[in-house]
């Protein structure tokens, strides 16, 4: 399969299941409610390091947002439902209670799995907290010195999937990133997925283990590393100088796939050699996304 | 979707007509014919059958509908767990009692003590309601303990008086003492808000939007634009279909901390036009 010149790998991307929240983050502007964002979802890369994975999924209107302020929808994830309330504490905590203005909301009401967040914050509250029940859901009022910070008690968590992806195989650096920033631009505010590493983009895509240490569980993906072309088995094709990495976590296989989709599209251009994607032959994770089949899927009839 | 059951009053009630026995949740497996042999008692009188005081008529699980002046019917819906119930017209004493879920819509005014202990469900009543609505019995320590009691008119003395969760939400104005010795809970009132609000509360919150003086025993702390208030003003004006202005939702609000003759974890706060 080719897309405007560009080869397109048989092959397929390795995901796994993983468990979910969608966080709602208010506040008085867009600026205030975007700094709690960014804060909450710094350093979430991936679990490897970061033991959660988060990212924007998109900004929200006033009348998407319970409390009718401007918002920003984040997702947040981890690898076990054991988890997901440290993570969440420990972030909200950390980074939206201490944030002016803003307000943290569930965003998964539907999802049956509830993850306590609110009921462990307010014990920063030292007894002055309040609660109250609006509609069947309890929200925590947390006296701060700002005023008031308002959280709902409990959380939705899904199962959902980390580490679909694509390689960009280019034949410069330049070209790969701008066609990964391409990439980046099109699944931008795509619902139910999002790009958990720095603008959405890797460069140092990992294989499992070490070939040096055995407690190290991923190191460099040297298959794909222009400079070791000469001294390990390369997997780049000739002509490729530069490779970047878009990794998609989503809710569902179907929110990865649009994305993947929208994204390889956008990166097929000048400059690009081929798009593959990273697995481990399909033994490490259940969900895979075949590349020809989802671009396929996505071709004008 | 079930026919409405439909009960319609065959002449003027002579006196007062307990229906605190009733539970209209089982009435869903009724025939009509079942509901009306189901007995009543009636003041000065022995236990009368339903039938006799109304006709009864259409199918079952749906919706039950009662028709005519029952303002001497007494705790109507009492302890009602589920299903929709509309009562057209007036309504006595203690409606909706002890409701622990469900619905049920009273187009015009209730009597003393509507949604009296609630712990769940939704009574909405499209006039005004008498004493204690959403309150507790006289001399219980504790009322509501759930739901919603949603008032379109004006309510008495006491409304929300003792309640320990759930929220009244009254459209025009309060009589004094509203939220009297609240444990937590919410009382919202878009009118005025009558003499005492809130006297001897524990905690719980009465919301004025209207003209309102704190009792002595409340300290004023600051002014400030709670978050929840605008969460709670959003599901009633939404949800409840409550007269919720954009002034209501961006305005700021006084917050008075009180009772200090109890704990003084309770608050008023007061909307300002600021």
């Amino acid at each position: 399969m080719n897309i405007r010149g560009v080869f397109i790998e048989d092959t397929f991307a390795e995901a796994f299941t993983m468990r979910a929240a969608r966080l709602v983050i208010t506040g008085a502007t867009p600026r205030w409610a975007m700094a709690a964002a960014l804060k909450l979802t710094g350093f979430a890369t991936s679990v490897i390091g970061c033991k959660c994975e988060a990212g924007i999924e998109r900004e929200l209107a006033p009348s998407e947002t319970p409390d009718g302020r401007t918002g920003v929808s984040v997702l947040f994830m981890v690898m076990s439902k054991d988890d997901m309330p440290k993570r969440l504490i420990e972030r909200v905590g950390q980074t939206v209670l201490t944030c002016p203005t803003t307000a943290c909301y569930d965003g998964l009401p539907d999802a049956p799995d509830r993850v306590g967040v609110g009921s462990a914050l307010r014990f920063f509250a030292d007894g002055f907290q309040a609660s109250k029940v609006i509609a069947g859901e309890r929200f925590w009022r947390i006296p701060v010195m700002e005023g008031e910070f308002l959280v709902q008690e409990k959380f939705g968590m899904l199962k959902a999937i980390g580490g679909g992806n694509f390689l960009i195989l280019a034949r410069s650096a330049a070209a790969a990133l701008a066609a990964a920033e391409a990439a980046v631009d099109a699944m931008a505010g795509m619902a139910g997925a999002f790009l958990p590493f720095p603008g959405g983009v890797v460069r140092s895509g990992s294989k499992v283990g070490s070939r040096r240490s055995k407690t190290m569980i991923a190191s460099t993906n040297d298959a794909f590393c222009p400079t070791l072309r000469a001294v390990t088995k390369s997997d780049l094709p000739e002509g490729v100088n530069s490779v970047l990495e878009i990794v998609i976590n989503g809710i569902d296989a179907p929110a990865i796939a649009r994305a993947m989709r929208a994204g390889i599209d956008a990166a097929c251009r000048e400059g690009i050699v081929a798009i593959t994607a990273g697995n481990y032959a399909g033994k490490l994770g259940p969900h895979h996304f075949y590349l020809r089949k989802i671009m396929a899927e996505g071709a004008p009839a | 979707m079930s026919e409405d059951l439909v009960l319609t009053l065959r002449a003027p009630l002579k006196a007062a007509v307990d229906c605190s026995g009733l539970a209209l949740h089982a009435w869903a497996e009724l025939a009509p014919a079942d509901v009306a042999r189901l007995p009543v008692r009636m003041v000065g009188t022995d236990a009368v059958a339903l039938g006799d005081l109304f006709n009864v008529r259409g199918g079952k699980g749906g919706r039950i509908r009662f028709s005519g002046d029952l303002a001497r019917a007494e705790s109507l819906g009492a302890g009602l767990e589920r299903g929709d119930v509309l009562i057209e017209g007036n309504v006595g004493r203690e409606v909706g009692a002890r409701m622990r879920g469900g619905r049920i819509s009273v187009t015009g005014d209730a009597g003393w003590g509507a949604g009296l202990e609630l712990a769940g469900g939704v009574l909405e009543i499209g006039g005004s309601a008498g004493p204690r609505a959403g309150g507790a019995p006289l001399g219980a320590k504790r009322g509501m303990t759930g739901g919603e009691v949603i008032v379109r008119g004006s309510a008495g003395a006491e409304a929300g008086a003792s309640m320990r969760r759930g929220l009244v939400a009254i459209a025009g104005d309060a009589g004094e003492g509203a939220g009297r010795a609240m444990l937590a809970g919410t009382v919202v009132v878009f009118g005025a808000t009558g003499p005492t609000p809130g006297q001897w509360s524990k905690r719980g919150t009465i919301l004025a939007l209207g003209p309102v003086t704190p009792p002595a025993t409340y300290r004023f702390a600051c002014s400030y634009q709670p978050q929840y208030v605008a969460l709670l003003l959003r599901h009633l004006g939404d949800h409840r279909g409550l007269p919720v202005t954009q002034e209501h939702l961006m305005g700021s609000y006084r917050r008075y901390s009180g009772d200090f003759a109890e704990l003084g974890a309770g608050e008023i706060l007061a909307w300002t036009r600021d």
